[in-house]
C-alpha cells in the first residue's frame, strides 16, 4: 500500500518539524532518511542573545522575542539537525509555559535555551533544570510556594503532566512534593524585592527561609526532601519512565505501544534517561515504519507553516505575520493555551483551523514551481489521492497550486 | 452515548433532513471508540450529560480584564460604598430596589430589568480566589476543575454532540475560547461576519480556491484518518455555507486589514452576530463572545468604565433588537462572565484585581430579579476583597439549566443552580 518514497517521507515528517523535501526526494532508502534525520553533527548558528531590557515596560514586551522566534523558525525550516528541532518542540509542549502568565520574554527565552540544551540529552537533567526554571516557577506558581504559604500548582502538574500521569499519585503526594519544592524564587529586575546579592537577573535561586525542611512522605518514601530530592523520588518510579516513554512513542510512531514494547523501552530509558537512546530505540522499531504508522498524526499549524516554507524553498517566513496566523490557529509561539500544551489530533480538524490554514500563506511568499504531483511532493506527500491531484492541477497558477496543496487532506497529516 | 441519542439531539435542534443528508454526523462512528476514559477522581469528564432542551442558545459574553461589578451593579444604598470609593463611586445609578442600582449608561438593561427580563446574580467567584488574570481566567474556563485540557463548555460538547456538529458551539473572537476546548469535540471560531473564510486573498481567488478545495472530498472517503480529514473539509465547506446564510444581512463584514492582526468586534457587532446565529435554523447551543473592551481599569476607571457600560448596553440593545427582528426572542439567553471583580477600595484613579463580582443574565425567558447574597462591604477578606457568595460552579449550573442540561458531569461537585429559569 505505502510506497517506498512515502515511507521515506514519513520518516522525515516524524523526525523533523517539516517535510525535508530535498532529502525526501533524494534519499536512497528509509535507513538513509533515518540516518539524515538523526544526525546531530551539522553546525548551527548560535541562538540570538536577548539584550537586557532597558526598563520595566521592555521587561514585559513580548515583541522583544521576535528575532528569537524568527531564529527558532529558521532552525526548523533549515533542518540542520532535524531530530533536535522535533525534540525541542516535543519538550516545549511537554513542559508547557506561556507568556500570558509569565509576562517575561527573558524568562521565556531562557527556558527555550534550557530545553534546547537538554532536548536530546538526559531526561533527568532536563526535569531538574525545568523545575528550577524561572518561567516554570512563575507559570505554575513555584515562586508563591513557601513553607509559610504552600502552593501546590507545580507539584500537581509535575506529577500529572510531566512524570507520572493522572491517577498515579494521591493528594498527600501533591502536598509532600509542594513542601519539598518550596523556597525557589526568581530574580526579576525592576522588582527590587525579588533580588538577592549575587543573583543575576532572571536567574532563579533558593531561599532557605522559605523552604519547608521538615520530613515528608512522598510516594511511600520518607525523608527531608528538597526540590532535587523530591525529583529523585519521582525519577525512581517505574511509572515515570513508562509515562514519558509512552508519550514519546506515540509522538514518533503515532500508535499505542504494545505492553511488551513499552516495558522494554521504558526499562532501558530508566537506566540512563538518555532521550537520544530512547528515540533511537523507538524509531528503529518495525512499528515506526509500518503502514499503520504512516500519516497517523494530524499536522499542527506550526508543522504546516514549516512544511510550506520548505516547499517553497527560498521562502523566508515573516515572523510577525507567522505569529499572528499561529495565534488565530491556537498555536501562538511561547503561548500554549494551558499547562497541558498545544491542541493535538482531531481538534486540529475543526472548521476554522482548516479554513485558516490558507492564511499561513500570509507569512510565506512565493510558490512551488512544479506541476500538481511535484507541488505535493515538496510537502513530503507522494502517495496522494487522485482527487487531490486533480484539484491541485485545476489551479490557474503556481501560487494557487501551492495553497491548494497546503490545504489538502494529505498535507493535513504527517 | 449511543449514536441514536446523538441523532435525536441533532433532530431536536431542528437539523432534520437537510443535515442528515448532507453528512453531518459522520464523526460518530469514530467518536465512541476514541472517547477517552473518564479520569479518576471527582474531575468532571465527558460522562453522560442529558442532551437538554432543543432550540435554546446560551450566549456567553466575556468582560475580559476583570469587570468592576461595583460600578455596574452599584450598592448605592450602603454608605460604606462611598467610603471605599470616595472618588470612583457611581453617584447617579439607575435605582433598582433602593439598595442597588445600575450604572447610568445601562439604560436598556434597566428597562429590561423593570420588565422582569434581567437577573442580577450577586457575589460570583472562585472557592480559592486568585488575583492573576491568567490563572483566574483558566479557572473560569475550566469551571475551576482539576483539569487543564478541557473547558466547561467543551465537556458539555464532548458529552453531547461530540464531533458531530461543528456549529453546535461558535466562538466569536480571535480564536476559540478555551472554555469550549473539548477532548472529543470541536467548536468553530469566527472573527466576524465573514464567517469561515481565510483572511488572505481577494474574493475571486478565494472562491476559486475553495471550489477546488471541495473537489478534494471524494464521494467515498478513504479509510482511517485520511478519510476523517476529507470529511472534515467537506463539513467545513458546508458549515461555511450555513454560517454565511445565518450571518447574512446582519453586520457589515469587516474588511480584512491586510496583515494578520485578528479583527476584534465591538460588543454591539459581536452580540448582533450572536443573536443572528441564535435565531438561525439549527442554531448553535453555545455562542461565546470575546468582544472589544478592556475591563482591566487600574487607571482612569471613572471614564473608562462608563464607556464600557455604554458599549455593553449598546450590545444588549442590539442583541435583543436582532432577536426581536428575527422572531427569536424566546430562544436565547445572554450571560456575562469575567475572570474576577475588582478590589473594594479604590486605588488612585482605578481599582486593583479583586475576587467576587455580580453578573447579568438577560433574556425574555429569564425570571428577573436579584439572586444570591450580595457580598458584604464590611466583611472583606484579608486583602480587602469581597468574599464570594455564589460559587462559580453554581452560576454555571444556573446557565446550564437554561439549556436543560444536567450540570454535575460538566462542572463537577454538587452544583446548586439558582432558580432563574
Amino acid at each position: 500500500m505505502v510506497s517506498e518514497r512515502e515511507r521515506i517521507a514519513h520518516v522525515l515528517r516524524r523526525c523533523s518539524m517539516g517535510a525535508e523535501p530535498d532529502v525526501a526526494a533524494g534519499a536512497r532508502s528509509v535507513d538513509d532518511a533515518l540516518a539524515h534525520a538523526l544526525d546531530r553533527s551539522a553546525p548551527v548558528s548560535a541562538p540570538p542573545v536577548l539584550a537586557a531590557p532597558a526598563d520595566e515596560e521592555a521587561a514585559r514586551d513580548a515583541t522583544r522575542l521576535r528575532a528569537q522566534f524568527a531564529w527558532w523558525l529558521e532552525r526548523m525550516v533549515a533542518g540542520e539537525r532535524p531530530i533536535e528541532e522535533r525534540l525541542v518542540w516535543f519538550w516545549t509542549d511537554h513542559f508547557a509555559t506561556g507568556f500570558q502568565k509569565v509576562r517575561s520574554p527573558d524568562l521565556m527565552w531562557r527556558q527555550h535555551l534550557t530545553i534546547r540544551t537538554h532536548a536530546a540529552g538526559s531526561f533527568a537533567d532536563l526535569l531538574r533544570a525545568i523545575a528550577k526554571d524561572g518561567a516554570m516557577l512563575v507559570y505554575l506558581d513555584g515562586v508563591q510556594n513557601s513553607a509559610q504559604q504552600r502552593n501546590e500548582n507545580f507539584a500537581r502538574e509535575v506529577m500529572e503532566l510531566h512524570t507520572l500521569g493522572r491517577g498515579n499519585y494521591a493528594q498527600d503526594d501533591v502536598v509532600a512534593a509542594a513542601r519539598a519544592f518550596s523556597g525557589w524564587v526568581v530574580h526579576l529586575p525592576f522588582r527590587p524585592r525579588t533580588r538577592r546579592p549575587g543573583t543575576e537577573p532572571f536567574a532563579s535561586y533558593f531561599v532557605p527561609a522559605r523552604h519547608d525542611d521538615d520530613t515528608k512522605t512522598l510516594l511511600g518514601r520518607t525523608g527531608r526532601f528538597d526540590l532535587d530530592g523530591a525529583l529523585d523520588v519521582l525519577l525512581e518510579q517505574e511509572q515515570t519512565a513508562r509515562f514519558v516513554a509512552e508519550k514519546c512513542y506515540r509522538a514518533f510512531v503515532g500508535l499505542d505501544p504494545d505492553a511488551r514494547t513499552l516495558d522494554r523501552v521504558a526499562a532501558s530509558f530508566r537506566r540512563d534517561w538518555s532521550i537520544a537512546a530512547l528515540v533511537e530505540a523507538i524509531v528503529s522499531s518495525s512499528e515506526f515504519t509500518s503502514d499503520d504508522a504512516v500519516r497517523a498524526h494530524v499536522r499542527s499549524p506550526l508543522e504546516k507553516l514549516v512544511a510550506l516554507a520548505q516547499a517553497v524553498g527560498d521562502g523566508a517566513i515573516d515572523p510577525t505575520a507567522a505569529g499572528g496566523v499561529l495565534r488565530v490557529l491556537g498555536y501562538a509561539p511561547f503561548a500554549p493555551p494551558n499547562p497541558a500544551g498545544y491542541p493535538k489530533g482531531k481538534a486540529l480538524l475543526g472548521p476554522h483551523r482548516l479554513v485558516h490554514t490558507f492564511d499561513l500563506a500570509n507569512a510565506v511568499g512565493g510558490a512551488v514551481d512544479a506541476d500538481a504531483r511535484g507541488t505535493l511532493a515538496r510537502f513530503g506527500c507522494f502517495d496522494v489521492a487522485d482527487g487531490t491531484v486533480a484539484a491541485v492541477a485545476s489551479a490557474p497558477d503556481a501560487r494557487t497550486r501551492t495553497l491548494l496543496a497546503l490545504g489538502s487532506p494529505e498535507v493535513a497529516l504527517r | 452515548m449511543s449514536g441514536i441519542s446523538r441523532r435525536r439531539f441533532l433532530a431536536g435542534l431542528g437539523a432534520g433532513g437537510a443535515l442528515a443528508a448532507s453528512g453531518l454526523g459522520v464523526w460518530a462512528w469514530r467518536r465512541d471508540e476514541e472517547a477517552p476514559a473518564p479520569a479518576a477522581g471527582s474531575t468532571p469528564s465527558s460522562a453522560e450529560v442529558a442532551l437538554g432542551i432543543p432550540g435554546r442558545t446560551l450566549v456567553i459574553l466575556e468582560l475580559a480584564g476583570g469587570n468592576d461589578a461595583l460600578s455596574m451593579i452599584v450598592p448605592h444604598g450602603d454608605p460604606r460604598y462611598r467610603d471605599l470609593r470616595p472618588s470612583l463611586a457611581v453617584t447617579d445609578p439607575i435605582d433598582l430596589d433602593g439598595t442597588f442600582g445600575l450604572a447610568p449608561s445601562l439604560r436598556t438593561v434597566a428597562g429590561e430589568y423593570a420588565a422582569g427580563r434581567v437577573a442580577v446574580v450577586h457575589g460570583v467567584g472562585l472557592e480559592r480566589p486568585d488575583l492573576s488574570h491568567f490563572e483566574s481566567f483558566h479557572r473560569w474556563w475550566t469551571a475551576d476543575a482539576d483539569t487543564d485540557a478541557t473547558g466547561w463548555l467543551g465537556r458539555y460538547l464532548d458529552a453531547t454532540v461530540g464531533f458531530d456538529d461543528p456549529l453546535a458551539a461558535i466562538s466569536i473572537g480571535a480564536g476559540p475560547s478555551p472554555a469550549l476546548a473539548g477532548a472529543s469535540s470541536f467548536a468553530t471560531a469566527i472573527a466576524d461576519a465573514r464567517g469561515l473564510r481565510p483572511d488572505v486573498l481577494d474574493e475571486d481567488v478565494q472562491r476559486a480556491l475553495l471550489a477546488a478545495w471541495g473537489k478534494m472530498v471524494p464521494d467515498r472517503p478513504a479509510r482511517g484518518l485520511l478519510g476523517d480529514v476529507q470529511r472534515a473539509i467537506g463539513e467545513t465547506l458546508e458549515a461555511r455555507d450555513r454560517l454565511t446564510s445565518m450571518l447574512a444581512g446582519g453586520v457589515r463584514a469587516t474588511r480584512p486589514r491586510g496583515g494578520s492582526r485578528p479583527v476584534v468586534l465591538s460588543m454591539r457587532d459581536a452580540l448582533t452576530l450572536a443573536a443572528r446565529l441564535a435565531a438561525g435554523d439549527a442554531a448553535p447551543r453555545i455562542v461565546y463572545v470575546q468582544a472589544a473592551g478592556d475591563f482591566d481599569t487600574h487607571q482612569g476607571q471613572a471614564a473608562r468604565h462608563d464607556a464600557l457600560m455604554r458599549q455593553l448596553d449598546e450590545g444588549v440593545a442590539a442583541f435583543l433588537a436582532t432577536l426581536d427582528e428575527l422572531g427569536a426572542r424566546d430562544r436565547a439567553v445572554l450571560a456575562t462572565v469575567s475572570e474576577f471583580g475588582r478590589r473594594a477600595r479604590e486605588n488612585g484613579t482605578g481599582t486593583d484585581h479583586g475576587t467576587a463580582a455580580a453578573h447579568l443574565v438577560v433574556g425574555s425567558q429569564v425570571t428577573g430579579g436579584m439572586y444570591g447574597e450580595p457580598p458584604s462591604l464590611r466583611a472583606l477578606d484579608d486583602a480587602g476583597n469581597l468574599v464570594p457568595t455564589t460559587m462559580l460552579r453554581d452560576y454555571y449550573a444556573t446557565l446550564l439549566a437554561w439549556l436543560g442540561v444536567d450540570a454535575q458531569p460538566v462542572v463537577g461537585g454538587a452544583p446548586r443552580p439558582l432558580p432563574l429559569f
